[in-house]
C-alpha cells in the first residue's frame, strides 16, 4: 500500500509554507519559485482561491511514458514517479504532458523537476498548518473523499448538521 | 551578507527618477532589519521641519531577516515615514504577500524618496528597477489596480499600494497588499500618496539563503508547533477573532465600552457579526508562512468580496452603533478598496456623533448630513465624502485637529460647553484611538507612551485576558476562573510585583508596558508576525528567534543580543520622536479620561485613569526605559549602554535639538496637541538635519 500527497483544496489558505518548506529540504534555501509544489491564487474582485498544484504519482504517468530520455521511472520503494537528473534534457515534454502541469525544469539546474515525495516522508505535509495537504494511502484517500461527499449532501438535504 | 538577508536597500528617488543601492549590512547588525532598521534609516533622512507630505519625507519598507523564509509568519512589511497624523513617527505593519517576495528579488528594503512628476508605480524584477506611469492607474481603487498591474505584469508579481484615499492624501489613508492586509495606522497611504506613487510591485526568484538548512528547518517546525500548541490557536485558526472581540465588547473594553460611554447596554445584543460569519465566510485565509490564517473571507452577494479580522468586526459597527451588519460589511470593504483606515475612520465618526448628540455641531456643519447615531445615511455619506475629499470631507480628512478647528471656528464657545471640540476627541497626539479604551491603567499607559500614539504596540494583553475571560462566551465558569488566575500569576511573574493583574490598580504596569514592547520589537524586527509571541497568547519567544537566526545565518545569536535590539530600536524611535517635538507631556490619554465615572461593562461606577497614579506609572516606565524622567528624552547613559553614541550629539544640552520647540514654525494646527491647551514655547529653532 503506497501513499500520495492529497490536496483538500477547501482546506488550503494559501500560505504557500509548502512551497518554502519544499525549496528548503530540496536546495537549501527559501524559495518559492524552485519549490515543486506550487500554490496558484487567484482573487477576482476579492474572491479568493488557493490551490496548491503538486504531482499526483499517476498510477499511468504520462511524463513517464513520453520521456525522450527515458529519464523518469518509478520508485520502487516509496511509489513516486521520480526524475534521473543526469539523464534529463530539460526539454519540458513532462511539462507539457503533465494533467497538473506539476513538473518545471528548474532554471539553474537546467533539468526537470518534480516531487520525490522526500523519499517517503513529505516536508510540505509535515509542515502545512491547515492539514490541506496529507500523505495517505491513495485507496483510503478515495474512501475519505467519498464519506465527505455524502456528509455535505446530508446537511444540504438537512439530515445532518 | 548573503544567509537571510537579501543584502541590499534599494532608494528609489523618484524627483530624479533614479535607483541606487545601499549594503544592507552598513544597518544589520545592530538593527537587525524590519522596523529596526526603517527607524535608523528614517532618523538619518528625517528632520524637525520635514513636512511629512512634503519632498524631504522617505517612505521605507522593510522586510526582516526571516522574511520569505519557513519561519512561521514570515511575510510583515514594516512602513515607516514621518506621519502626516502625529507629525512624530508614522509607522505601520502590514502582511501578504508582499514581504517575501521582496526578499527573492534580493531586496531588504525600499525607500522612497522626492516625489513623482506624475502618478508611477515602482516595478522591482530581481535586480531591475523600473519605475512605471500609473496615469491610467490613478483614482483606481485598490483591487482594480493590482488587477490592473498583474494584467501589465504578469499573476505572480506581489503588489503594495494606495487606493483613492491616499492619491487625495486622506491623513489616515492606508497602504494595502493583496485583499485585506493593510498598512494602516498613521497615514503611511497619503505619504505615498504624496509621492505619487500608486503602488510597488514586485517578483523575485532568487530565494532567500540559509547556512544550515537542516537546522533552519527543524528550527522553523518546532516554532510551527509552539504555535500549534498555544491555547488559543485552534480557537483563531477555526472561527479567528469572532468570539473574542465579543468578549472585548462585553467587557466594556472595545466598541461601546467608552469613550462614548453612554452605549445603551441593549445595543451589545442588536449587533451580531457571529450569524454573519457563519453564512458568509467561505474561507479563512491569511499570510505567506502563517499557520493561524487570522483572516475571515467573505463574499456577500450583490455587495463583494472582503477579508475580515479581529479589530474589523467591533470598529465601525458598535463604535457608530450601526446594527446593520450588511451595512458594516459594506463600510469595511470600501475601506478596504479604498485604502482608508477603519480604525481611524470609526473613531472620528463616533467622535462626531457624539459632538452632534451634544448638540455641538449640526447639518450646518456637516454641510446637511445628519450624524445622529447609527444613521447609516449620514455615515455613508459623509464617509464618500472623507474619501472624495469633498465639502466637509475635505476638512475631516485632514484629521481630527483640523476637523476640531474647523468646529470652533463656527461653533461659539457656550454652545460647546465652554470646551474645544477636540476635549471629545479620542486621540493621542492626533492619532484617533483604537477601539480599545484606555480603561485598564496599563493600557493607558500603552497608549501614551506608544511609539506611534498608539497602544497597539505596547500593550499587554495579559490584562485584556483578565478582563475578558469572565465573559467569555464559550467557556465554562471553571475555565473562566483557572484561565483568569493564571493571567493574574503571570502578570506578577512579568512584572515582579504583587497585584499586576490587578485591573483597578497600578502596579507593576509599567513593567508589563516594557516587557511587552520588547516581545513586539522583535517580530518587527524580524519581519514576521506579532500575532505568534505572548502579545497575542502564542508562545514564540525570542529563543525560537535566535535558533532560527542561529541556524540561517551560521553565525550563534544569542537572546539577550536580540532583546538589546529591540531596547536599541525603541531608543533610536524615540531620539526621533523627542527631536520632533515629543516630550512628556505628550505622552498622555484624552484630558476627558481623566477621573471620569465609567457607565458599562467591567469597570461601570468605577472612576477611570487617576491622573497622579498615570503620571507615576509614566515615571515607572522612564525609569526603566533609561528616559529622562522630567522630559522623556533618552539620557545620554541610555544611548551610551546600547551603542548609539552617534545620536548623542542630537540631544539636548550637546548641540542638538535642545529646549521644546514647536514641530513646524508658524503652523500650530500641526503640533501635537492634547487637550485644545496652546502652551508651546517657541524656542530657538535650528536647521541642522540629522542626515550624516
Amino acid at each position: 500500500m503506497y501513499s500520495v500527497i492529497n490536496v483538500d483544496i477547501e482546506k488550503c489558505t494559501g500560505c504557500r509554507t509548502c512551497e518554502l518548506a519544499c525549496s528548503l529540504h530540496n536546495y537549501g534555501e527559501c524559495n518559492p519559485s524552485r519549490s515543486r509544489i506550487f500554490v496558484v491564487r487567484d482573487q477576482d474582485e476579492g474572491l479568493i482561491t488557493t490551490v496548491p498544484v503538486v504531482c499526483q504519482q499517476c498510477e499511468k504517468p504520462l511524463c513517464l511514458n513520453m520521456c525522450p530520455a527515458q529519464a523518469i521511472s518509478r520508485d520502487p520503494e516509496t511509489h513516486a514517479v521520480v526524475i534521473d537528473e543526469d539523464k534529463c534534457l530539460g526539454c519540458r515534454t513532462c511539462v507539457y504532458v503533465c494533467p497538473f502541469g506539476a513538473p518545471s525544469v528548474d532554471p539553474r539546474l537546467g533539468v526537470a523537476q518534480k516531487c520525490d515525495l522526500c523519499g517517503g516522508s513529505p516536508s510540505c505535509v509535515a509542515i502545512c498548518p491547515k492539514k490541506a495537504l496529507s500523505y495517505v494511502g491513495a485507496e483510503e484517500e478515495s474512501l475519505r473523499r467519498k464519506r465527505t461527499r455524502v456528509e455535505r449532501y446530508l446537511s444540504v438535504i438537512g439530515t445532518r448538521g | 551578507m548573503s544567509y537571510l538577508y537579501g543584502g541590499k536597500i534599494l532608494r528609489v528617488n523618484l524627483s530624479r527618477r533614479e535607483a541606487r543601492f545601499v549594503p544592507t549590512d552598513r544597518y544589520a547588525s545592530k538593527y537587525i532589519g524590519g522596523r529596526g532598521t526603517n527607524a535608523r534609516i528614517l532618523y538619518e533622512s528625517v528632520d524637525v521641519d520635514t513636512d511629512p507630505l512634503g519632498l524631504e519625507n522617505v517612505v521605507c519598507f522593510g522586510t526582516g531577516p526571516l522574511s520569505g523564509t519557513t519561519f512561521p509568519g514570515c511575510s510583515r512589511t514594516d512602513v515607516m515615514c514621518k506621519s502626516p497624523v502625529t507629525n512624530l513617527i508614522g509607522n505601520a505593519s502590514v502582511g501578504g504577500d508582499w514581504s517575501a517576495e521582496l526578499k527573492y528579488a534580493g531586496w531588504d528594503h525600499v525607500v522612497l524618496e522626492g516625489k513623482a512628476e506624475h502618478p508611477v508605480y515602482v516595478d522591482i524584477h530581481n535586480d531591475a528597477v523600473q519605475i512605471r506611469d500609473a496615469r491610467a492607474l490613478w483614482g483606481l481603487t485598490t483591487y482594480e489596480a493590482h488587477e490592473a498591474i498583474r494584467n501589465e505584469l504578469g499573476p505572480d508579481v506581489k503588489i503594495i499600494g494606495i487606493g483613492p484615499a491616499g492619491e487625495r492624501m486622506v491623513t489616515f489613508a492606508t497602504i494595502h497588499s493583496n485583499i485585506g492586509n493593510s498598512a494602516s495606522r498613521t497615514g503611511v497611504g497619503a505619504v505615498m500618496g504624496s509621492k505619487n506613487v500608486k503602488a510597488i510591485a514586485v517578483r523575485g526568484t532568487q530565494g532567500v539563503g540559509i547556512a544550515d538548512p537542516k537546522a533552519f528547518l527543524e528550527a522553523s517546525l518546532r516554532a510551527h508547533n509552539t504555535i500549534r500548541a498555544s491555547k488559543y490557536y485552534e480557537e483563531f485558526h477555526t472561527i479567528g477573532l469572532t468570539l473574542y472581540e465579543k468578549a472585548c465588547i462585553l467587557s466594556g473594553l472595545e466598541g461601546g465600552g467608552d469613550g462614548h460611554a453612554n452605549v445603551p447596554p441593549s445595543f451589545d445584543e442588536r449587533f451580531d457579526y457571529y450569524s454573519m460569519f457563519e453564512k458568509h465566510c467561505y474561507k479563512r485565509t491569511g499570510c505567506t508562512g502563517c499557520p493561524v490564517h487570522c483572516m475571515e473571507a467573505y463574499h456577500v452577494g450583490g455587495l463583494g468580496s472582503t477579508v475580515m479580522s479581529c479589530e474589523l468586526y467591533p470598529q465601525l459597527s458598535y463604535e457608530i452603533r450601526n446594527a446593520d451588519p450588511y451595512f458594516h460589511y459594506w463600510l469595511v470593504m470600501t475601506c478596504q478598496k479604498m485604502g482608508i483606515d477603519s480604525v481611524s475612520t470609526a473613531t472620528i465618526f463616533q467622535w462626531l456623533m457624539e459632538l452632534w448628540e451634544l448638540g455641538i455641531i449640526d447639518s450646518t456643519i456637516t454641510g446637511g448630513i445628519n450624524l445622529e447615531w447609527g444613521n447609516k445615511d449620514g455615515v455613508k455619506e459623509l464617509f464618500l465624502r472623507i474619501i472624495g475629499s469633498d465639502g466637509i470631507g475635505a476638512v475631516v480628512a485632514k484629521g481630527m485637529k483640523e476637523t476640531a478647528d474647523y468646529i470652533d471656528a463656527r461653533v461659539p464657545l457656550d454652545r460647546r460647553y465652554d470646551k474645544s471640540s477636540y476635549w471629545w476627541a479620542m486621540q493621542v497626539n492626533n492619532n484617533p484611538m483604537y477601539g480599545v479604551n484606555p480603561r485598564m491603567h496599563g493600557m493607558a499607559l500603552a497608549y501614551a507612551v506608544g511609539r506611534r500614539s498608539d497602544c497597539i504596540q505596547d500593550l499587554d494583553m495579559v490584562e485584556v485576558d483578565i478582563a475578558n475571560f469572565p465573559v467569555y462566551p464559550e467557556m465554562s465558569e471553571d475555565e473562566k476562573k483557572r484561565l483568569t488566575d493564571e493571567e493574574k500569576a503571570l502578570a506578577e511573574r512579568v512584572s515582579g510585583k504583587i497585584g499586576a493583574g490587578d485591573l483597578d490598580g497600578y502596579q507593576g504596569k509599567a513593567e508589563m508596558t516594557h516587557d511587552q514592547g520588547i516581545t513586539t520589537g522583535l517580530p518587527d524586527m524580524m519581519g514576521t508576525c506579532k500575532w505568534h509571541t505572548k502579545w497575542l497568547f502564542m508562545d514564540i519567544e525570542p529563543e525560537n528567534y535566535a535558533e532560527a537566526l542561529s541556524a540561517g545565518t551560521g553565525r550563534e545569536v544569542g537572546v539577550q543580543e536580540l532583546i538589546t535590539a529591540s531596547l536599541r530600536l525603541r531608543n533610536v524611535e524615540r531620539v526621533l520622536e523627542c527631536k520632533m517635538g515629543r516630550r512628556r507631556e505628550n505622552d498622555t490619554i484624552p484630558e476627558k479620561e481623566f477621573g471620569r465615572p465609567v457607565a458599562r461593562g467591567f469597570w461601570k461606577g468605577k472612576i477611570g485613569t487617576d491622573r497622579k497614579e498615570f503620571e507615576r506609572m509614566k515615571d515607572e516606565y522612564y525609569a526603566l526605559r533609561g528616559w529622562d524622567a522630567k522630559t522623556g528624552i533618552p539620557t545620554v547613559e541610555t544611548l551610551l549602554q546600547y551603542g548609539l553614541d552617534d545620536m548623542v550629539e542630537d540631544l539636548p544640552g550637546r548641540g542638538g535639538f535642545g529646549e521644546r520647540r514647536p514641530v513646524s514654525e508658524g503652523d500650530d494646527a500641526k503640533l501635537p496637541d492634547l487637550d485644545g491647551k496652546k502652551e508651546r514655547d517657541g524656542g530657538s529653532r535650528e536647521t541642522k538635519t540629522a542626515t550624516r
